[in-house]
Parts: structure tokens; C-alpha cells; sequence
């Protein structure tokens, strides 16, 4: 008896710290988004309850905010990254999974290992040359520098893909005459589609919520979702309604792609130390 | 037979990638770090071996952006801050992500339920967690003055940004929020490979849970738990977006990281020699643990 309602002690202490953990998790996410549909006085005021408004929605789309300017392109960086990498990652992929090369593994190895150089020090390079050729501040300049951050883990998600496609499906279409061009085209791509489409999603996340490149790189034109936050300032102070409606707008669509692709999600960033 | 052609033909487009998006600026930069420019005031650079200087001491004049930085007392901040902040956040998010691993791993609805919420801040904008940090330690209207009026009044009217160690303990916390859940995943994920059996036959030994965890399951999530440890370093030693976006190095210089040094010494100053130079300094430790991140990696296979 003195043991069962030990054990029950511990079940509701377990069940406790849980929770305490998803509400740690979810306080600062709730934090942003009550702070979106709150009128300035009310953010002031700390209010628990307060009348939801949706006018900080139509005011960061208005000038002087103009966040539509930065969601577009936010999206057209992100997606113009992925459409670049991720063919030019798989076609890698596929001969690293399915070829032997000379010196492969170091050639592996040295790709998967660009991902830990600090982008500080890529930037400062791309930063000159972009000067000297004009192009600071367009979104080119920006995806160009984006393809240094998305190759490595595109190219080891989807090598992880490839190897997991069994080889007698290629093998058989091989004895049959196909070339090997038409193999990979029509046996396995369609087969590995799947993980190359997770792979961009992944890639899609890393290149949306990239910072450090688009700060330095943007000051106008081309300024991002995460470099536009900086916007929200007015001389009374920080715009923080506002900041929290963007936020909305930088978050959640992460939230569901991330969502969608949760276990690969975890396995492509520790480069499937993790099973 | 033309596969042996076709092989080098599929690589070479992400060799080229990533040979000029990564490769190139990392020995652009090494060479930048010997010449001295500053972008606002000359157009060109100027290489620091072309200077004549009497014999040993040219060599010294060679390196002489990394001996300012030797000698700069803020360079050594961002060190001592890098240091501080990488220990403790790598210390308090891979501590806690364990312990919430081994609460999180049985299985149930309640709990697979709470695994859910557990992607969300890894996949939030760390520029966005910076901001929404700073708003939340806001000290008249934030989220913790709210919380600690109600708990702890004596900590209600503090201003956490505004003080050197709390604001330290702010940016740790942002991260560790950023981390933690994040890594309990990829340690959930370590525990699934424990071996059953050698749990259960302990348990049938009488061993009692601290027992198992020591000899059981301890030893066979340590390759999960190493590589979680490197790659937080790794990721810490980086950091910069919540410096930025969260304290921007203050009060003063408390929170400066390196790359906050790096990037305003290149970016305010337009110092882009000196900026190279440091840069180098942040990449050699980066080189020893990238190297050892990889074994643990691949030593399995």
C-alpha cells in the first residue's frame, strides 16, 4: 500500500513538470501571438483579458510598414534557395549514395562540414564582392549567400533518402535497357520524391528564418521578414502590437511546415546521429 | 559503363555550390586578415607584406590585425562572454533536455501529445525569439514583471536588460528555451535504441532506477548525448541572431559574443581586414569541433 501511493506520488509529480514544460514552451509563443490582436493601450496595461482586434494586421501592411514588400520576399528568397539546391543537392546525392569515387567519403564528409562555418565570416567576402558588383541589397545576392547555409543538410537529407530505396527496382529496369539517366529519372526520383520534398521543406525553414546574411546584406529592397522586426520603432518607443503581428506572420507558417515534417525535422539537423 | 562518368557529372554541380559559397569566402577571408581596409575610407585594400619594415619585425607587421586583436580589451569581453554563455547554456539546456527525455519517453497520449509542442521553438526565427524576449523583459508592461508581481514581488521591478549578469542569464534563457526542446527530441529519439531487455533484466535483478539509468541506459545514449553536447557548442560559440535582437551586446559590452564583436567591427567600423581576422580566430576552435562532431557522427558506420 505505502509503495502504491509512493508510486502515485511520483506519476503526479511527472505528470506536473510536463506540463510545467509545455506551458514554458508555450508561454512565450502565446506571449506573441495575445500580443498581436491587442491594441497598444492594452499592451501597456498588461491586461489578461482585453477585445481582440485585428487592426495591427492591416496596419503592418500599410505604409510606412509595408510588410507584404518583406513577406514577398521572404518567399521568393526561400523558395528561389530550395528550387536551386535541391535539384543540384539530389542529382549529388544520388551519385555519393549509389556510386564509388575516388576520395567520396573526405568529399562527403568536407560538404557536411561547410554547415559549422560561422556566417560571419561568409558574409564578409560576399559582402565585397556584392558591393563591387552592385547587387547589395537584391534578392539575388541574398539567395546566392542562402545556398551556402541549405547545401549540406539538403544533400545529406537526401542521401538518406536515396540509400533507403532498395536497389533491385533500378537494378531491374537496368537489365531491361534503360540507360541509367532514364532509371534515375523514372524509378527513383518518383520513389525518393517523398524525402526530396521533405528535404526542401527543411531547407525551406532554414532559409525563411535566416538573419545574420539578410542584415547585413539587405537595407531596402530586399529586407526579410526577421530584418524587418527592426522596423517597429515610432517615437513613443517599440511598436510591440505590431512586432507581435509580424511575429505571427514569421511563425507560424514554420510551425506547420515544421509540423508536417517533425521527425525528419530532428534527424536532418543532427545529420541522422539520431534514428 | 558511362556510369563513370555520370557519377563526377552528378557531383560537380554541388561541388561548384558549395566550393564557392563555402570554400571561397572562408580563404577570401583568411586573406583579407592580412591586409588592412577599412571600406569607409579607401577604396582598395592595402596588404599589410607590402609595408617595409626592417627585418623580424615585418612579420610581426603581417599579422597585425591579429595582434589588435590580442591586445584589444573588448575582443577579450567578447571571448570571456562567448566562453560564459556557451558553457552554461550548453550546461542548463542538455541537462534539462535529458531529464525531460527520460519523462517524455514512455509512450501514452498525454505524453506524445506534449512531444508535439516540443518542435515549435526550434522552428521559430531565432531573430523572432531575440525580439519577443526583449518584449517579455520589458520591465514596465513585460511578461515577467506580470509574473513575478503576482510570485516573487521583490523580483517584479527588476530590469533584467539593464544589468551585466542578469541580462547574461536573459540571452541563456532565450536560448535555452530556443535548445531544450529540441534536444529532448533528438535524445527521446537516443532512448528508443536502449536496449529492452538488458532494462528489464536489471529490473528483475532488484537494481533500482538510478541503478538502470547509470548502467543501462547512460552508456548506450552517450553517442546521442555527445553528439547533442558538440553540436550546441558548436551552435553557441555562432551565436548572434538573439545577441543582436535581444540585448545587442549590452548593457555596455556584457552579452557581446564574438560574432557580435566580428560583425560590428565589420559592419559598423567597415574594418574588414581586422573583422577577417577575428573571424579566423572564432574558426579555428570551429575546425577542432567540427572535426570531432563528424567522428561522433560517423563512427557508428
Amino acid at each position: 500500500m505505502v509503495k502504491g501511493s509512493k508510486n502515485k506520488f511520483l506519476d503526479f509529480l511527472q505528470i506536473l513538470v510536463i506540463l510545467l514544460t509545455a506551458v514554458f514552451i508555450l508561454v512565450p509563443i502565446y506571449w506573441i501571438v495575445s500580443g498581436a490582436f491587442k491594441q497598444q493601450v492594452d499592451i501597456f496595461q498588461l491586461k489578461l483579458l482585453f477585445t481582440p482586434t485585428l487592426e495591427n494586421f492591416e496596419i503592418i501592411f500599410r505604409s510606412p510598414y509595408n510588410l507584404f514588400d518583406k513577406l514577398v520576399n521572404s518567399t521568393l528568397v526561400a523558395l528561389s534557395t530550395i528550387l536551386i539546391a535541391i535539384p543540384i543537392a539530389t542529382m549529388a546525392a544520388y551519385s555519393f549514395s549509389r556510386f564509388r569515387m575516388k576520395g567520396e567519403r573526405l568529399m562527403f564528409v568536407t560538404i557536411l562540414a561547410t554547415q559549422f562555418v560561422p556566417a560571419v565570416v561568409i558574409v564578409l567576402p560576399f559582402f565585397i564582392l556584392f558591393r563591387d558588383l552592385g547587387i547589395l541589397d537584391t534578392r539575388l545576392a541574398l539567395v546566392l549567400v542562402n545556398l551556402s547555409l541549405v547545401m549540406p543538410f539538403a544533400i545529406w537529407m537526401i542521401k538518406g533518402f536515396i540509400d533507403s530505396i532498395p536497389l533491385d527496382s533500378e537494378e531491374a529496369a537496368l537489365v531491361d535497357g534503360s540507360s541509367r539517366f532514364q532509371v534515375i529519372l523514372n524509378v527513383t526520383l518518383p520513389m525518393a520524391l517523398p524525402g526530396v520534398i521533405t528535404a526542401g521543406i527543411f531547407c525551406f525553414i532554414l532559409a525563411w528564418n535566416e538573419f545574420l546574411f539578410a542584415l547585413i546584406i539587405t537595407t531596402n529592397k530586399a529586407v526579410t521578414l526577421p530584418v524587418g522586426l527592426s522596423l517597429f520603432h515610432a517615437e513613443e518607443g517599440v511598436l510591440w502590437h505590431l512586432i507581435s503581428a509580424a511575429g505571427i506572420m514569421i511563425m507560424l507558417p514554420m510551425f506547420v511546415l515544421a509540423t508536417i515534417i517533425q521527425k525528419h525535422f530532428v534527424q536532418g539537423m543532427t545529420m541522422g546521429a539520431v534514428r | 559503363m558511362r556510369d563513370r562518368l555520370l557519377k563526377y557529372f552528378l557531383v560537380f554541380p554541388a561541388i561548384f555550390v558549395v566550393a564557392s559559397t563555402a570554400f571561397w569566402p572562408l580563404f577570401q577571408s583568411f586573406y583579407l586578415s592580412f591586409r588592412e581596409w577599412k571600406l569607409n575610407r579607401a577604396r582598395e585594400s592595402r596588404a599589410l607584406w607590402e609595408y617595409e619594415y626592417d627585418g623580424l619585425e615585418n612579420i610581426a607587421y603581417l599579422f597585425d590585425n591579429y595582434l589588435l586583436a590580442l591586445e584589444d580589451d573588448l575582443f577579450w569581453n567578447s571571448v570571456r562572454v562567448t566562453s560564459i554563455f556557451t558553457v552554461t547554456s550548453v550546461l542548463v539546456s542538455v541537462g534539462l533536455a535529458l531529464g525531460l527525455a527520460l519523462l517524455l519517453a514512455p509512450g501514452g497520449k498525454f505524453r506524445l501529445t506534449v512531444r508535439t509542442l516540443l518542435i515549435l521553438p526550434f522552428a521559430m526565427s531565432p531573430a523572432l525569439i531575440g525580439v519577443s524576449w526583449r518584449f517579455m523583459f520589458q520591465p514596465d508592461f513585460g511578461l515577467f514583471k506580470a509574473f513575478f508581481d503576482v510570485l516573487i514581488p521583490p523580483l517584479a521591478d527588476v530590469d533584467w536588460l539593464g544589468d551585466a549578469n542578469l541580462a547574461m542569464i536573459a540571452l541563456v534563457g532565450s536560448e535555452v528555451w530556443h535548445w531544450t526542446p529540441y534536444l529532448t527530441l533528438v535524445f527521446i529519439g537516443g532512448l528508443a535504441t536502449v536496449p529492452q531487455d538488458a532494462q528489464e533484466a536489471a529490473m528483475i535483478d532488484g537494481a533500482n532506477s538510478w541503478r538502470i539509468f547509470c548502467d543501462v541506459t547512460l552508456p548506450s545514449i552517450l553517442p546521442v548525448l555527445a553528439v547533442g553536447i558538440v553540436l550546441k557548442t558548436i551552435f553557441s560559440l555562432k551565436m548572434f541572431d538573439q545577441v543582436y535582437m535581444l540585448t545587442n551586446g549590452g548593457p555596455g559590452n556584457a552579452t557581446q559574443t564574438l560574432a557580435h564583436y566580428i560583425y560590428f567591427n565589420g559592419f559598423k567600423y567597415y574594418n574588414m581586414g581586422y573583422a577577417s581576422a577575428v573571424s579566423y580566430l572564432l574558426v579555428i576552435p570551429m575546425f577542432g569541433l567540427t572535426w570531432l562532431y563528424m567522428k561522433l557522427v560517423f563512427l557508428k558506420r
